[in-house]
């Protein structure tokens, strides 16, 4: 049966998708927002966080995994320290982390709140993302680092500028911008990127999909009920604090796990496989009569101009460069980042 | 007559004993799953609702302005709700604040047709274009005038999600491209941007298509068709989840008994042209009775159909009477969650006093539905001799009490 590629075709996708890839884009990327303080604001997200969250300097950042007491991820989310005491939680599942922090408060001196509400959030992605923007901080950005966050001022708009985003690339900022000042932003942006050929990205699925796939990252729906080591992200994990899931997780380090996320790229443009992104349980995929995992994901990459995606397969079934067949057509088990 | 319970289990018989299993239980004790229990309400429910609108097409004969009518209806009244409702549901459903625009209604969509056992998948979702296909449908008898009531209902809950969003420049429009009410294999809602995809303007009936990108439909043929929702799937570990991570047991498909085709979209458009004058109660009262009393009967008119009941509520030989009746209600009443209580249960009368409330889905109208569907039935699943009545005298307003007993009546 045919099915037309719903991502290769389209102009529109395309051309947004590309923006970023080889000019600038930028776009409305607002997450939930949760600011910790207090004393042991520190020592609390130590707890919560697989990664050290005490050690970082202020005005640094932090990807890490949140885990429960089985060791399955609950949440990814980037650690702000703005003050000693202070920082951000960028997560796209606040209600849920608001209750787990009540949960797990215990003694520690520390408050949290969700302050979604104040910020709105713009990225800023792609080769040209700096020049744009030197063009309208106050500040120039030309030395910050990545994963950095500072103040800055736009049009006289108070702003922070973090470097880091969700497409992989090199040049990419963010900027926190006060809710009552985005209609504002939005029309500077808009103006500043002529000059740039930038384009707004208006598309959930190239924001979201294809361009954090072909970077490799995950999405939230893609963890769920995964753990670090099945997925790739226990690169920085301390094993020497205690966090929630430790336990759990030093087990499955000693066994190894049971699973892998693989990628896999397929040339054949025109066909349809579900992927769990949708929601529901994704293809299943089988070696030999044998139900080896499902598809987590499958998008479109503009860059290599084939579908590609994620397996999460049985440690050790599948190899790089193995050629499957995935509902009648054939893949190719790949390293990732996909570019 | 005597208001005595003859012998039966009574309804905590082996509790405690076996361990607690989530069943309804007829009164001799066949034990019906949850799975099956809700199955068994939602197409109760349906069946009910296809008398409803049949109902509806003799008061309102043309198809366009009833559809219509429906239509207006269930995108008002779904506005109104979702007003109220709108921001608490988008934060079950995961809605993130970088979305804009009405293309995460259709989240609301697939989760509300699980949770209904309308079973599929979602085959787009974006910005600009959303597509949703269901293998089942237990409303599919009901008639392609609700199919396109539910999608307008869908786009009230789209449109004011989006309100609570930042703007966007677009704009999803949602039709039912395919609908199993229809004589489709699949229920298809394509939702496009119409700033995207330019079409010509209709009115709000025609949500039926066509769409501009049709060829992008995803068409799941029948042999890889599911027959559950994903709360009743091992591959799904038995647990509904989106693509924007909410996950929900199967408690969720209780939903089945919260609303049902006909309350939600037919008999609140009757009241509406009951209130303007359109149609005359009286009237329209006449219709329901006359159809659900034949629609009863029909129900059991033939041997096969009644010695399939006998089997499935497990009556025991010789039983023939009253209480096969008022088994097969309190199956449903059961499997719907409404709270009854028994006054009498015996060869020669069968006496139930019933939450009014939680039967008539907020239309009184319903209740009275239920009695003439419940008579007719008694007529044929008994015999013409035993009837079933309402007894209101001496009850409460929230209570209904219907008795099944022999009774001659010269104007039946």
């Amino acid at each position: 049966m045919y099915y037309q590629n719903i991502y290769k075709y389209d102009d529109m996708k395309r051309s947004e998708h590309m923006a970023v890839r080889q000019n600038v884009g930028w776009y409305l990327w607002t997450h939930q927002l949760i600011e910790v303080t207090g004393n042991d604001a520190a020592a609390f997200l130590d707890l919560l966080f697989t990664k050290p969250i005490g050690t970082l300097k202020i005005g640094k950042e932090r990807y890490t995994t949140m885990l429960d007491e089985q060791a399955e991820i609950i949440d990814d989310v980037v650690v702000f320290r703005l003050a000693e005491n202070t920082f951000w939680i960028s997560t796209l599942f606040a209600p849920y982390m608001l209750n787990w922090m009540n949960m797990h408060k215990g003694d520690f001196q520390v408050a949290y709140q969700d302050i979604t509400e104040k910020y709105h959030m713009y990225a800023v992605q792609g080769p040209l993302a700096k020049d744009m923007l030197n063009k309208l901080v106050k500040n120039n950005i030309d030395e910050q680092k990545f994963f950095s966050i500072a103040d800055n001022e736009i049009n006289n708009i108070p702003v922070k500028i973090n470097r880091a985003g969700f497409t992989g690339e090199k040049w990419g900022y963010e900027i926190y911008v006060p809710a009552e000042q985005a209609d504002a932003m939005e029309e500077i942006l808009r103006t500043a990127g002529a000059e740039f050929n930038a384009k707004e990205v208006t598309e959930f699925q190239i924001m979201a999909w294809t361009l954090p796939t072909e970077a490799g990252f995950y999405y939230m729906r893609d963890l769920r009920h995964t753990n670090p080591l099945e997925v790739g992200l226990e690169k920085g994990i301390d094993w020497e604090k205690d966090f929630i899931g430790k336990e759990a997780l030093l087990k499955i380090k000693e066994t190894g796990p049971q699973r892998e996320m693989l990628g896999f790229t397929i040339d054949e443009a025109d066909i349809f496989i579900k992927g769990r992104h949708y929601g529901g349980p994704g293809e299943a995929v089988y070696v030999n009569d044998e139900e080896i995992g499902r598809v987590y994901k499958i998008v479109y990459s503009y860059v290599l101009e084939k579908n590609i995606g994620y397996i999460l397969a049985k440690k050790g079934v599948l190899n790089i460069g193995d050629h499957i067949d995935i509902h009648g057509h054939e893949a190719v088990i790949v390293e990732k980042p996909f570019i | 007559m005597s208001k005595k319970i003859d012998e039966r289990l009574p309804k905590n018989s082996g509790q405690g004993v076996v361990t607690e299993y989530p069943a309804i239980r007829s009164p001799w004790g066949k034990l019906v799953s949850f799975q099956e229990a809700m199955h068994y309400v939602s197409r109760y429910d349906a069946v009910m609702s296809a008398v409803v609108m049949q109902a509806f097409r003799i008061l309102l004969p043309d198809y366009e302005q009833r559809a219509q009518k429906m239509c207006v209806s269930a995108y008002n009244r779904l506005e109104q709700i979702q007003k109220m409702y709108g921001k608490y549901s988008m934060v079950e459903h995961n809605v993130h604040p970088f979305c804009r625009g009405n293309f995460v209604g259709a989240l609301t969509g697939d989760s509300g047709d699980d949770a209904l056992l309308m079973c599929g998948r979602v085959q787009d979702f974006g910005t600009y274009r959303a597509e949703k296909e269901l293998d089942v449908c237990d409303w599919d008898i009901v008639g392609s005038d609700l199919c396109r009531a539910t999608t307008q209902s869908l786009q009230a809950c789209a449109d004011v999600w989006a309100t609570n969003l930042r703007p966007s420049k677009s704009h999803l429009e949602y039709h039912m491209v395919e609908a199993k009410g229809c004589g489709d294999l699949h229920c298809r809602i394509v939702a496009e941007s119409r700033e995207k995809y330019p079409m010509p303007p209709h009115q709000q009936w025609e949500c039926f298509g066509p769409v501009a990108t049709a060829e992008q439909i995803k068409f799941t043929p029948e042999e890889e068709c599911i027959k559950e929702s994903m709360v009743f799937r091992e591959e799904c570990d038995y647990t509904f989840a989106n693509g924007t991570n909410w996950e929900r047991d199967s408690s969720s498909v209780a939903m089945v008994r919260m609303t049902n085709a006909a309350s939600g979209y037919i008999f609140p458009t009757m009241m509406e042209l009951i209130q303007d004058g359109t149609l005359d109660e009286k009237f329209t009262d006449h219709v329901l009775h006359c159809l659900f009393e034949a629609a009863g009967k029909a129900a059991f008119g033939e041997a096969y159909a009644k010695k399939g009941l006998l089997q499935w509520l497990g009556v025991p030989a010789g039983i023939d009477d009253g209480r096969i009746m008022g088994g097969h209600i309190e199956m449903y009443l059961q499997a719907l969650g409404c709270e009854y209580e028994i006054e009498a249960f015996n060869e020669k009368e069968v006496i139930y006093v019933i939450d009014r409330k939680a039967l008539s889905f907020g239309f009184d109208k319903f209740v009275t539905a239920h009695v003439s569907y419940w008579y007719g039935m008694t007529k044929t699943l008994v015999n013409a001799q035993w009837s079933l009545w309402e007894e209101s005298q001496d009850t409460p307003a929230d209570k209904l009490r219907i008795k099944i007993a022999k009774k001659i009546d010269k104007f039946c």
